[in-house]
């Protein structure tokens, strides 16, 4: 049988392809989901150092990989496992263990994906480069998944072969993690020290204004901000970056005082922009800090005309009765705070009735039929919340990593759950089989013994051995007679005969013609058989080489089945013994899944809840507020006593 | 929609939660002023991290549970379904293809016909990057087999390809595995068709 061996890739090339592919796929959705874009639009990164695909050596390893190119890392990690358990996977073992980590990332399972990376990276074979790249798409979902802390020690410690691109973002994570954990300095001093490439400059120069404003150190916050609020703008990515810096310098200078200085940087948030409600109140208060109330109502009643969920434009209902009793129109001041006591008492009542269908678990379940079919994609992120009530407050809610990352461990837990129901019906099925092929098998046993008990292989085969040495010694003393056909025997024994009675009367004369045509015959028989001697020992080989073959099939079979004789109960035995192991297996774990299913639920119906209630909150301080301004106005306009 | 390059939607990221973050340490100068003071913008206050952490851990154990069950059971249904002895699998491998689009296979063993598949679009972009496709797992007695395969889809000059491929093969006692391997022959300028044994 011919092994066709394929040619083997550049061992460099395998590993980087293999490390790139299963990484970039796994956390290029997180990411783009949680900035906040359609999912749909989606595309996976573009690496300049991805490399070509890889080599296969073993048809199995292969199978794996179409799994997994054809984004279903769950199969593709379930084969990879069996079938490494088969020992199919020898020529691709390293390649395998790598394939193995991504895949454990892929699927959210990041501390076992860790333990083999480390396992794997570690060893002083694997390139630097390689090991690098893993290391950082690892710190990347531990990031994601709000483990700063981790993330921060992965970065911190890589190694400098990353290529530019990936390495200014490493960077940028990196201040990012030490953000998150207050520890503004050591940032400070990451992006201060680094001469990022342009792509990144404006986004590191504001992250840096960012962590200065937070360490007190305002002015040289200030000047990184101004310097990304007023760059040139050139397409949409820049013009957000402005926005954002805009907005964080603006309020930066009205909490120290500087409002003429922040309404310029306010000034400068465009006005179709998404921040630009809050840019709006912010320069509302900035006039009003300048003591300019009546401008400062421009902005603020712009504000009015929108959307009552975004909480600048909750705030511009207080600031606008503010400003008309600044100026002294308290009639209208008193219609404007009614009129906001009217429109928070009403979405408050919306609120009331959103945590309570939070608190049934609705939520969840709505997500779930809203995403019907979708759902079953292990890559699944959700890219739209149901239009329920309570979606409307969550979209803040649903850029958050910790959200998404509950969410898609709720789903995983349901998919499992359905996939372990699926594996429970096919376990009955196997349990039948099993029962049936013992009872065949009991069946059959006794025919079967006493069908080989006739069958006599070895008795067959020393008669083939004999007339192969009959036919040998034939050739060898050129015997034709002992190859002739049992007629051509009867004609020789005529003869043979004949010749006897022709010895026993030698002068007999009658005979004499007779003896002549004996002789003739004798001649034509000996002649008959020595010149087709040679085809008849070729056809007698061919048959005899025939019958060795079905000899040694029959040997075969009967070795066959000697063997399922013998190993069939054992194999009939550890089929059921692990039958019997893995239904409680799987009837615990199917328990557990639900269970935790229920806490993962209770969790994100948690955070939607708090997220609710801070907007209650707001609210009801706003009320409060209200309340009291008009309370003053009241108080205000009603003549005093005269003692 | 021109799709918004992943880099663009990185930093994008990076700096919505940057703003977040400043948001959170910067109160309204409204103290300021004479008005009643109102709340600052809203910043969404979360579960502390080690909630999810914890949660997130024990979710993970148990997901490796099942996939270590699922590994099992696979294992188990295989070898209870399709014996070493007599297991007969049939791959396919695309190394292609200037020549060839593949749009389905049909595959025929002893004249029987054991798989017709159709391929999606990603399904042959996997097959191009060093997928391999496991086409059909089943069993096979001992002895001599012919497996007979036709592969469908657009050929040279986009026109409509089919063509089939042989091969009969031994099924001894142990476990055959068998590629259907579609490359280009350069030198015809035309897709090639090869069955082969694997051991």
């Amino acid at each position: 049988m011919r092994v066709l061996p394929l040619p083997r890739a550049r061992g460099p090339v395998r590993w980087a392809a293999v490390v790139l592919g299963v990484v970039a796929l796994s956390t290029a959705l997180p990411d783009a989901l949680a900035a906040g874009f359609d999912a749909q639009s989606l595309v996976l990164p573009t690496d300049p150092s991805a490399l070509p695909a890889v080599q296969v050596l073993d048809l199995h390893y292969g199978d794996v990989l179409f799994e997994f190119y054809r984004d279903d890392p769950f199969d593709a990690l379930i084969k990879l496992n069996a079938y490494r358990a088969q020992g199919h996977l020898t020529a691709h073992a390293e390649d395998a263990e790598l394939l193995l980590g991504g895949l454990y990332l892929s699927l959210g399972q990041h501390l076992e994906a860790g333990r083999i990376f480390q396992q794997v990276l570690d060893q002083p074979r694997v390139p630097q480069s390689v090991r690098d790249r893993a290391r950082f798409y690892l710190a990347k979902v531990w990031y994601q998944r709000g483990y700063h802390e981790r993330a921060e020690s992965i970065f911190a410690a890589m190694g400098s072969s990353l290529p530019p691109e990936m390495d200014a973002e490493r960077r940028a994570l990196l201040a990012q993690a030490l953000l998150h954990q207050g520890k503004l300095e050591p940032a400070i001093a990451l992006l201060s020290s680094w001469s990022a490439p342009s792509q990144w400059r404006g986004y590191a120069q504001f992250n840096l204004g960012v962590a200065l404003v937070r360490a007190q150190r305002l002015e040289e916050g200030v000047t990184q901000l101004e310097a990304v609020g007023t760059l040139p703008t050139a397409g949409q990515e820049t013009a957000a970056l402005r926005d954002k810096a805009n907005l964080a310098l603006g309020y930066a200078l009205l909490q120290t005082g500087q409002p003429a200085r922040a309404q310029l940087a306010l000034e400068r948030v465009r006005l179709e922009g998404p921040l630009s409600t809050k840019a709006l109140l912010g320069e509302g208060w900035a006039l009003a800090a300048l003591g300019q109330h009546e401008q400062a109502l421009v902005p603020w009643l712009e504000l009015q005309g929108r959307s009552l969920l975004d909480a600048a434009v909750q705030e511009s209902y207080l600031a606008v009765p503010m400003a008309y009793a600044k100026l002294g129109a308290d009639a209208q001041a008193v219609e404007q705070y009614e009129a906001a006591l009217h429109a928070f008492a009403a979405e408050r009542v919306r609120l009331d009735e959103s945590i309570a269908a939070l608190r049934k678990g609705q939520l969840m379940h709505t997500i779930v039929d809203h995403e019907g079919r979708d759902l079953e994609g292990w890559l699944w992120q959700i890219r739209k919340l149901p239009e329920v009530p309570e979606s409307r407050y969550l979209v803040h809610l649903l850029a958050s990593h910790e959200f998404q990352e509950a969410l898609k461990n709720y789903r995983a837990l349901l998919v499992m759950e359905r996939n372990l129901a699926a594996w429970q019906t096919s376990l009955g099925a196997f349990d039948d089989l099993v029962a049936q092929r013992q009872r065949r098998f009991a069946e059959w046993l006794p025919a079967a013994l006493a069908k080989l008990d006739g069958i006599q292989v070895d008795g067959l085969r020393q008669r083939q051995t004999v007339m192969r040495a009959a036919l040998t010694r034939a050739e060898a003393e050129r015997d034709g007679a002992a190859l002739a056909t049992a007629s051509e025997h009867a004609v020789w024994e005529k003869l043979e005969r004949m010749e006897a009675t022709f010895t026993a009367r030698p002068d007999d004369h009658d005979l004499l013609e007779a003896r002549d045509k004996y002789r003739l015959l004798q001649g034509v028989m000996a002649w008959r058989l020595s010149s087709t001697m040679k085809a008849r020992a070729a056809g007698i080989s061919r048959d005899l080489n025939k019958t060795r073959g079905a000899l040694e099939d029959t040997n075969s079979a009967w070795a066959h089945v000697a063997e399922a004789r013998e190993q069939m109960p054992a194999r009939l035995v550890d089929y059921r013994r692990r039958l019997d192991a893995l239904q409680p297996r799987v009837a615990a774990a199917r328990q557990q899944l639900l269970a935790m299913k229920a806490q993962q639920e209770q969790f994100l119906a948690t955070l939607a809840v708090a997220e609710l209630q801070l907007e209650q909150g707001r609210l009801a301080t706003y009320e409060v507020q209200a309340r009291f301004a008009l309370a003053a106005i009241y108080d205000r306009a009603t003549p005093r006593k005269q003692p | 929609m021109k799709p918004i390059p992943v880099l663009a939607r990185m930093r994008s990221l990076l700096v919505a939660v940057s703003a977040v973050v400043f948001l959170a340490g910067t109160a309204v100068a409204a103290a300021q002023t004479e008005a009643p003071a109102p709340a600052p913008a809203a910043v969404a206050v979360l579960p502390a991290p080690p909630a999810f952490q914890a949660l997130d851990t024990q979710v993970q154990d148990l997901k490796q549970e099942v996939i270590d069950l699922n590994r099992d059971l696979f294992n188990l249904e295989e070898e209870l379904l399709f014996p070493a002895n007599t297991q007969v699998a049939v791959f396919l491998s695309l190394d292609v293809s200037a020549y060839f689009a593949l749009d389905s296979v049909q595959l025929r063993v002893d004249d029987k016909q054991v798989a017709n598949y159709l391929y999606t679009e990603r399904e042959i972009e996997a097959l191009n990057r060093g997928g391999v496709q496991r086409l059909f797992l089943g069993n096979l007695k001992v002895g001599q087999h012919e497996i007979v395969a036709f592969f469908t889809g657009k050929g040279p000059h986009d026109r409509d390809y089919r063509r089939g491929a042989t091969l009969t093969f031994p099924k001894g006692v142990g476990a055959k595995y068998i590629e259907l391997r579609v490359s280009d022959r350069q030198r015809q300028l035309q897709p090639e068709f090869v069955i082969r044994e694997w051991e």
